[in-house]
């Protein structure tokens, strides 16, 4: 694997290596997958990612990564976008990686980096309890120290790729007494324990792609806490910024359009100036989202960093694809609650899958509420 | 938002230090229902900054600048809600004359123009108004033009460039004001200026004044709406910024129940939303400005754009800052009022949000699926 320095080279030239490479290896029937794949699905993709090196974009060169900037690194996820390439259960690239590279000792980066990059330790992410959600400081699974290890008791719950994963980072609370946030441990479990049991979750679409995780005394090594007792809290939140801006991305909501217009045009809507009002609006809206992105997207490729203005993004992006499934169910009519593939002329679209697949994007990674709530108070500077 | 990256920070500085030292809300409450509704010293002083002749080439007298110096004087000047007419006689009415193809008028009328001795108004909509700047029913025969105009906007002008249909197409002209057979009603617009409506008897005309014909007249009088256009929303991205700020600090100081009522979800959500639309002006600004100097070939569909996020984005701004206000929003003595009506009149000029949407799908098809 010879290590390329992927900084010197210019933004286009990237794009088109990164673009003919999906172009060349990524497998045909596996683009624009209509829900998300379960790693059964998407191994052998991964498995040419890590031949190529390129497992891990974002991470630093020295652990295996390609080492980009925050701007190259914006390129790569969009070209990703652009073709289609469905995300891998990849919360150990994009979450956990960064972290440990970030807090984690020399030790532990040895232990946990290499085979996740490998794709041997697939990772998910447990913070989410049955009653700390958006309140997630309030989190009650506990972790006791008990001489070389901590013993681990209560439930995470919507964990995603749960039983596809490995491993499990979690964070969990070590000190009872301090406040709600000083309490609370970053730590890593291996999901073959005893004590662990994981129930899927049949989600929207009919799948189970999240799930349910119980820990009955399960125990872990008290060196696989990363950073220190009870700091757990400041370390997750110091790496929510770049998720914000490539959940921002308008490249659904375009591929949507598109599907959109089949449907329009099929069913002569635009003889419906009503209709087509709306329409144009939403248009509009796509492109303007666009427009923001844009504008935070060069922030970022000029090697700036991004205000917490940044979060307008996220809910402009999910909102406006919310709309547009929501605008293509009406456009379909009666078929608009027919599963499955249906005909409009030559096309055949699947209406459903969309409008499901727009619901959850607004209630996680804090959700629009949430985000409503933190540009109140740190943007628009309003008092509580 | 990140301001490091604007290159008009000298200019946006002009602009504060002219609104705290040449106009304040009072001169602006003065100047409401009075002829001609501005001061001819306020504009003289705007001329002396430079700001009339932003757009116009230097040849002519002008700085030779492009959309994106005027965008960020213009955004700047409507936070001060003055009423001089600067993107109406700056942009609109010297870009149809600059974009013309007489080239002895532009160097007897620009510098004039540029240095804020001649106030000219473009005359180019009709009784119904409409954004089809070819959609003219006036005449030019015989040496005399024969219609009427409406919605001329600075009424007391020094002199109108007037669309016309000439037997060579369509045809713009330059007419004094005084002109015989040239008059002028008033119409009241919203925030206390007034347009004109413009009635014109076989007012007479040489070739001298024929400040652009044939196809040069449609796409000079096209490309100088589709500026003004832009430009239009620059100002309501002004108006709109300045109203937010407003009831934000209004939402911090008003105490109802023991708490600010900037404490208030239900209206820290609401802001927030009023926020969004601000920051979407500003991105379909910024990108539109961005595009358009690398390639004018869009300036239509940009225009569309801006205008329809940027009317759609002031009107709501304005009408929701009354709601976050109370009764006291509803006060003529509370300047948010003034905001609005400077909103409502931004918003209908030049085309309203759904007059915009209708273009933008006439000019841009949707793509069908591939
Ligand atoms: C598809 C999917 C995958 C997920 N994957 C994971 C995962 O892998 N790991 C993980 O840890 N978690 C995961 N989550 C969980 C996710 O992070 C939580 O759902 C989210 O934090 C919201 O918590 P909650 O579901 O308990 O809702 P609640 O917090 O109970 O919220 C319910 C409603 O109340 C609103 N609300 C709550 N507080 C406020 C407030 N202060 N002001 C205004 N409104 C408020 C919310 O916006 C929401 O509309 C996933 C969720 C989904 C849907």
């Amino acid at each position: 694997m010879q290590a390329q320095d992927w900084d010197k080279m210019d933004d286009e030239a990237f794009r088109l290596e990164v673009r003919g490479f999906f172009r060349k290896e990524y497998p045909e029937h596996l683009r624009f997958p209509a829900y998300h794949l379960r790693w059964a699905d998407t191994k052998d993709w991964y498995k040419k990612l890590v031949d190529k090196g390129w497992a891990a974009p974002g991470w630093p060169k020295e652990w295996g990564g390609m080492g980009l900037s925050p701007g190259k690194l914006l390129i790569f996820i969009e070209e990703q976008e652009r073709h289609g390439v469905a995300r891998t259960p990849d919360m150990g690239i994009i979450l956990l990686g960064p972290l440990l590279i970030k807090f984690a000792t020399e030790e532990q980066k040895k232990q946990f980096l290499p085979p996740s990059l490998r794709g041997e330790y697939i990772w998910c992410q447990g913070y989410s309890e049955p009653n700390a959600g958006s309140d997630l400081a309030s989190l009650k699974v506990e972790a006791v120290l008990d001489r070389d290890e901590y013993v681990i008791n209560g439930s995470k719950t919507w964990t995603s790729y749960a039983m596809d994963a490995t491993h499990m980072f979690i964070l969990a609370r070590t000190d009872k007494k301090a406040k709600k946030q000083e309490g609370i441990s970053f730590l890593l479990v291996d999901m073959k324990t005893p004590g662990i049991t994981v129930r899927p979750i049949r989600n929207l679409l009919g799948v189970e792609v999240f799930a349910e995780v119980f820990l009955d005394n399960v125990r872990t090594p008290a060196k696989w806490l990363v950073g220190k007792p009870n700091q757990g809290w400041t370390m997750a939140k110091a790496l929510l910024g770049f998720e914000r801006i490539s959940i921002g991305s308008p490249k659904l909501a375009q591929t949507g359009l598109k599907r959109l217009d089949a449907i329009v045009r099929s069913q002569g809507l635009t003889q419906d100036p009503a209709f087509m009002d709306r329409y144009t609006q939403l248009r509009l809206d796509v492109a303007d989202l666009a427009s923001t992105y844009s504008r935070f997207a060069d922030l970022l490729k000029r090697g700036e960093t991004l205000g917490p203005d940044v979060s307008i993004l996220k809910i402009v992006a999910t909102e406006t694809f919310q709309r547009l499934t929501e605008l293509t169910l009406e456009a379909a009519g009666d078929a608009g609650a027919i599963g499955g593939k249906a005909a409009f002329r030559k096309d055949s679209v699947d209406i459903l899958s969309p409008f499901y697949n727009a619901r959850p994007a607004t209630i996680y990674g804090g959700s629009n509420e949430i985000q409503r709530n933190i540009l109140a108070k740190n943007v628009l500077d309003l008092p509580s | 938002m990140s301001q490091q990256e604007d290159p008009n920070r000298m200019l946006r500085d002009a602009v504060t230090a002219f609104a705290a030292r040449d106009t304040s809300i009072t001169r602006v409450r003065q100047l409401r229902d009075t002829a001609p509704g501005f001061d001819k010293a306020v504009w003289k002083t705007i001329a002396e900054l430079g700001w009339t002749g932003i757009m116009i080439p230097e040849e002519y007298g002008g700085m030779g600048l492009g959309l994106g110096e005027m965008a960020a004087v213009l955004e700047e000047f409507a936070k001060t809600l003055s009423p001089e007419p600067l993107n109406p006689s700056s942009v609109l009415a010297a870009g149809a004359l600059l974009h013309g193809n007489n080239e002895a008028l532009k160097k007897k009328l620009l510098p004039g123009i540029a240095s804020g001795e001649i106030l000219p108004a473009l005359a180019w909509q009709e009784t119904e108004g409409g954004i089809d700047p070819l959609a003219i029913a006036t005449r030019a025969e015989g040496g005399a033009l024969n219609g009427g105009k409406r919605f001329v906007f600075p009424a007391d002008a020094d002199g109108y460039l007037v669309s016309a249909r000439s037997g060579n197409g369509p045809a713009v002209y330059w007419v004094d004001k005084g002109s015989a057979g040239l008059t002028v009603e008033y119409e009241p617009r919203a925030d206390g200026t007034r347009c004109g409506r413009i009635s014109l008897k076989n007012v007479k005309v040489i070739d001298a004044q024929l400040a652009a014909s044939g196809k040069t007249a449609g796409a000079a009088l096209q490309r100088a709406v589709d500026e003004a256009t832009i430009m239009a929303g620059a100002e309501l991205l002004g108006v709109m910024s300045r109203a937010l700020e407003i009831t934000l600090e209004y939402m911090r100081i008003r105490v109802q129940f023991g708490k600010p009522i900037g404490s208030f979800q239900a209206l820290q959500h609401r802001a927030v939303d009023l926020f969004i639309q601000k920051e979407l002006s500003f991105s379909v600004l910024r990108d539109a400005l961005l595009q358009t100097a690398a390639d004018a070939s869009g300036l239509g569909l940009w225009a569309s754009r801006v205008k329809s996020r940027c009317s759609e984005a002031g009107m709501r701004i304005g009408r929701e800052s009354i709601q976050i206000h109370g009764g006291i929003g509803f006060a003529d003595e509370c300047d948010i009022g003034l905001y609005l009506k400077r909103a409502m009149v931004l918003s209908a000029w030049l085309g309203n949000g759904a007059v915009h949407r209708r273009r933008y799908a006439a000019l841009a098809p949707a793509e069908a699926a591939a």
